[in-house]
């Protein structure tokens, strides 16, 4: 094998994203190193031109001709792109909503973006990893900088029980990933990448093994820790309320954003010999993330918390669009993923900015808001509203695009429970838009009565509120004006052939005899 | 069918949403400014609306008209359809016309007023945006993009329980509106193509099985919104506990668009499945007229009782849909337009007394009657309208729908005496509650306390022109009824000639279905009879 051989094969240029994003990460280190604290004037402008720089990278890469990179390591097909893409975006936007609030805590700035930039990239790499140690590595870095970030303000005792709370939990769940991905390897004889696993189980034995089946719940165990499915969720509401704030919202976009593009690629990849089993326990996640989610939801009186609980219930509904397996629930799961992130993070800038002027998160704390800061009040009311599915905006287009897809696939009971549940999130919804709005003047929180002057130049101030017109304007246009996005997502899922090769197995498989009917006369089959 | 003439629909659809955007950015201490834009935004968008239809609409065209036709996402084939015809047409006037009288009437909202009158502009261009809609999608968008408005127009300038009531009412038109969607969803997929188009989906050939239980999903959605007894329960909270132009909005244009969805989406596309629920129709509607009626009667709030005779009233609408016959259905769209009226100015005027008074208790309102003649005057006008006077749009309306139903020929005789019977007592019922909320009101026992506490002022010029805005159009429908009729007749027509084209083919096939027993005049002795009248019909 010669150089230049080597070379196509490693495909390096697939990863320039990446590659962007850990230069940024060094200039920010090694700026801070040198030039001291004072670099917290400049080291966010950097983190978010990388990432923007990262996601134009992305932009040039839609049409590269050869997707494969190191040796089948990583995989830069176009749905990788796009939930590389949202990572970064998230990411970007999450550097805009934290400068104040760290900056008010009185923590050092450039650390805690080295450590936001790592999880980035970790979550960039997981959503192109096609290979099993990329995968594991990747999802470590993602998990690992993500303990980092939830225990970030050393001297609250909160934080540091989040985090710990976070890391037990989350090193238990890596260890059962960790356990089905090397049950994988060894019953698919010593296969790492993960088209290839599949091939090599189903040659093995004539239905699915005992093994397999364990491979797979313990696999879907540690991704449905990741993107927070019931009953996986128990640490989402304990790790949101103690967090920092900025990094839950990019625990609950980025991160889960990530979560899903494992799920997709490793599910759809290296599991299809059982999809029927897969695709049963994703149903009961999904309906049990949806009910729990919203239920549970409604009882809240942390914002936080509520916040935990909804991005459960988002959790589930993104979930119809993975268990549908639909060229259409592919494409509807990245459009509402596209939605959700600046609807949640527009939400969490809002819940940020009250807690600096305010120092709490209490729901009952919110009451009468709208006189004295309309334009919060604004915010996260659109924010909420959207979560909540209302139209026009952004939401109500995304749930609109996963029930269609979800009745166009048949599954007519996913739709219902989803539809049904996104009537009782209304209620929780707008109970805090209710707060805010409808309370009188003598009705105010103490924390309203208190509230500062609203003052947006002190320093961090200005970003932050960048950071909430972009969301506010973004989840009131979004939808309005989502021919494009609807676009990306469909072509994204059109261009992406490990789905397109999905997609046409499970037209083979409706027209061949139902698995059911299979497994009660396993010895007939062969001879038939 | 992109029209090359200017976008009208289009563009009276999305004005007064257009319009509240910058409403929050005007200038504006006192709230002077944004109420008197709110009203030149209304008053615009009816004078545009008068316009377009004057010049463009032709009433002798029972088709869509002014249809206009874009794709918006094409990937769900969800379009930007829009187009009127004699059904929606008179609605949408109704709805500009009673919208921006309200805006007119909450002239003294002094408190948060940016956004109250944010919503009530949001509010209009969902209103018109329902009755225009020609894409089942964009029908249900339309339909929730008016319950948030509608329930922070509640919830923060209604009266003592405005919250429970503002919850009780997102939660019941929540919960329902997702059959429009469901139901909807499965119309869409069903069969070889998938459209969101009404048109399309009225020409698909579904199975009976299949359209009985759609026209049962939207029945349920409708209902709730209509409201039939007994999914009802909603009302008397939000419209007591609203503030009079909301309460205005609720009884005089949200009402309708469930009696216009009823007849649109349940009629008009699923005629098969009509025959089968007009009977339960029927029954629902007399059964909620008398109930409402009687129960209207027991209350002894003020706008309670308004909004019992609400639900009363649009019992006949039920019944004039039920009816199929060409002049019951004119009569149950004909009931809608003059309810509309009749319920606006009723609510206004309550709401005037309220503002004197400070109580909606009707035994402390006593003896207003003297110090307020005018008040009392226009209420009485308003009352006799809704109890029916000859001469009053509401005579009409209900007079048309007895006579539809009572010369239907689909129904035995027996069945028709005994819902007209019943129905006919719900307006013996009426005067009763409405002439004693009268007397209650105004020439009760007077109340000292009030007399004492509040100056009772009689009404203002700006109240007595909007009040007597909405009786114009009363005594006029009522003096010359085809000033509405002409506007929908040939569609009505339309219609119930198409419903009753079914009921041959229906009488013809073995039944598919295990029949509820208030299904059996129907198919009774007559089927024989009608399969003649079809013949006749069809050569």
């Amino acid at each position: 094998m010669d150089f230049a051989n080597l070379a196509a094969q490693l495909n390096a240029g697939t990863i320039l994203p990446e590659g962007i994003v850990l230069i940024t990460l060094i200039i920010v280190l090694v700026g801070d190193l040198i030039v001291g604290r004072s670099s917290s004037r400049w080291t966010p402008y950097v983190t978010i031109a990388g990432l923007l720089a990262a996601i134009v990278a992305l932009y040039f890469q839609w049409n590269a001709m050869e997707p494969v990179a190191f040796l089948g390591a990583f995989n830069s097909d176009a749905l990788s792109i796009v939930f590389r893409g949202i990572i970064a975006l998230s990411a970007a936007v999450t550097t805009l909503i934290t400068v104040r609030y760290v900056e008010q805590s009185g923590t050092p700035l450039a650390e805690f973006l080295v450590i936001l930039l790592t999880a980035t990239l970790g979550g960039m790499f997981l959503s192109g990893a096609d290979e099993l140690v990329m995968v594991f590595v990747s999802l470590e870095t993602l998990s690992i900088s993500s303990y980092l970030l939830t225990g970030y303000m050393k001297r609250d005792p909160r934080s540091n029980e989040a985090a710990l709370k976070y890391l037990l939990i989350g090193a238990a769940s890596s260890a059962i990933f960790l356990y089905g991905v090397s049950l994988l390897y060894g019953l698919s004889g010593g296969e790492t990448r993960l088209s290839t696993i599949a091939a090599n189980i189903v040659s093995s034995a004539g239905e699915p093994s005992l093994g397999a089946v364990i491979a797979l719940v313990f696999v879907i165990a540690g991704i449905a820790f990741k993107i927070a499915a019931v009953p996986f969720h128990q640490w989402t509401p304990d790790v949101y309320e103690g967090s920092p704030t900025p990094v839950v919202a990019f625990l609950s976009v980025g991160s889960k954003a990530a979560g899903f593009a494992l799920a997709i690629r490793l599910l759809v990849n290296a599991f299809p010999m059982i999809s029927e089993q897969w695709h049963f326990v994703l149903t009961a996640l999904a309906i049990l993330s949806m009910v729990l989610g919203n239920v549970v939801a409604l009882a809240q009186t942390s914002m936080k918390r509520m916040l935990a609980y909804s991005s459960i219930a988002q959790a589930g509904f993104v979930m119809i669009g993975l268990v549908i397996g639909t060229e259409a629930g592919y494409a509807s799961m990245v459009f509402y993923l596209l939605v959700y992130l600046f609807m949640n993070l527009g939400g969490f800038a809002c819940v940020i900015l009250f807690s600096l002027r305010t120092g709490t998160d209490e729901i009952s704390e919110y009451s009468g808001l709208y006189q004295k800061d309309p334009l919060l009040t604004l915010c996260l009311s659109i924010c909420l509203l959207s979560l909540g599915g209302i139209p026009p905006l952004a939401g109500f287009f995304g749930k609109i695009y996963l029930f269609w897809a979800g009745w166009q696939a048949g599954a007519y009971g996913l739709v219902l429970v989803g539809l049904l549940t996104s009537v009782v999130s209304i209620y929780y919804y707008i109970r805090v838009v209710k707060m805010m709005v409808v309370k009188e003047p003598e009705e105010m929180s103490e924390a309203v009565k208190n509230y500062p002057e609203i003052r947006w130049n002190l320093p961090g101030m200005r970003p932050l509120q960048v950071g909430l017109v972009i969301c506010l304007v973004a989840t009131s246009l979004a939808g309005i004006l989502s021919n494009p996005l609807f676009t990306l997502a469909n072509s994204s899922v059109a261009r992406t052939p490990m789905l397109q090769s999905s997609l046409v197995a499970a037209k083979r498989v409706v027209t061949a005899p139902h698995p059911a009917n299979l497994a009660q006369q396993p010895v007939d089959v062969p001879q038939l | 069918m992109i029209s090359t003439q200017f976008p009208w629909l289009t563009v009276l659809t999305l004005l007064p949403l257009v319009a509240a955007l910058p409403i929050p950015l005007l200038p504006d201490k006192t709230g002077k400014t944004v109420r008197s834009y709110a009203l030149s935004v209304g008053l615009i968008e009816f004078a545009l609306l008068v316009y377009a239809f004057w010049q463009h609409y032709d009433l002798s065209n029972s088709g869509y008209q002014m249809a206009e036709s874009y794709a918006w996402i094409p990937q769900i084939g969800l379009n930007w359809s829009v187009a009127v015809d004699g059904l929606s047409m008179p609605l949408v006037l109704l709805a500009g016309f009673v919208t921006t009288l309200a805006i007119f009437a909450s002239w003294k909202v002094a408190h948060k007023p940016r956004l109250f009158y944010f919503l009530m502009l949001v509010m209009y261009s969902a209103q018109i945006g329902v009755f225009v809609a020609q894409d089942i999608l964009l029908f249900f968008l339309m339909w929730e993009l008016e319950l948030v408005p509608v329930y922070l127009l509640i919830a923060t300038w209604g009266g003592q329980r405005r919250l429970y009531a503002a919850t009780k009412f997102i939660l019941y038109t929540a919960a329902a509106s997702i059959f429009i969607l469901v139901a909807g969803l499965a119309m869409a997929f069903y069969g070889d193509t998938v459209t969101f188009d009404m048109h399309a989906l009225a020409l698909k050939d579904y199975s009976l099985a299949f359209e009985v239980t759609m026209y049962a999903a939207f029945l349920i959605a409708f209902a709730v919104k209509l409201p039939i007894f007994p999914l009802h329960t909603w009302l008397p909270d939000a419209h007591s506990e609203a503030p009079a132009p909301v309460s205005m909005i609720l009884a005089g244009v949200l009402l309708k668009l469930a009696g216009y969805g009823l007849i649109r989406i349940n009629m008009e596309m699923l005629a098969n499945a009509h025959a089968y629920f007009a009977p339960v129709l029927a029954v629902l509607g007399a059964v909620g007229v008398v109930y409402a009626s009687l129960t209207a009667f027991a209350q002894t709030n003020l706008k309670r009782r308004l909004a019992y005779s609400s639900i009363a009233h649009m019992g006949f609408v039920l019944i004039g849909i039920a009816a199929f016959t060409d002049i019951g259905l004119s009569g149950a769209v004909l009931q809608m337009v003059s309810h509309g009226l009749i319920a606006a100015s009723l609510f206004f005027l309550s709401g005037v007394a309220y503002e004197r008074t400070h109580t909606l208790a009707m035994d402390e309102m006593g003896g207003m009657g003297k110090s307020m003649p005018t008040l009392f005057a226009l209420f009485t006008a308003g009352s006799m309208a809704s109890l029916a006077l000859p001469g009053m749009s509401g005579f009409v309306g209900e007079i048309a729908v007895f006579l539809g139903f009572a010369s239907s020929d689909v129904y035995s005789t027996a069945f028709k005496v005994v819902i007209v019977l019943l129905a006919a007592v719900g307006v013996i019922l009426s005067p009763i509650y409405l002439l004693s909320m009268l007397r209650t009101v105004f020439y009760g026992k007077e109340n000292p306390e009030l007399v004492a506490q509040f100056t009772l002022t009689d009404v203002k010029p700006r109240e007595a022109f909007i009040a007597l805005c909405l009786l114009v159009p009363i005594i006029g429908i009522g003096v010359y009824p085809k000033l509405a009729t002409q506007t929908y007749d040939v569609k009505t027509v339309e219609v119930a000639a198409q419903v009753r084209q079914v009921l041959p083919l229906l009488a013809q096939q073995p039944l598919l279905l295990p029949q509820p027993s208030l299904v059996a005049p129907v198919l009774g002795a007559e089927t024989q009879e009608l399969a003649r009248i079809g013949q006749q019909f069809n050569p």
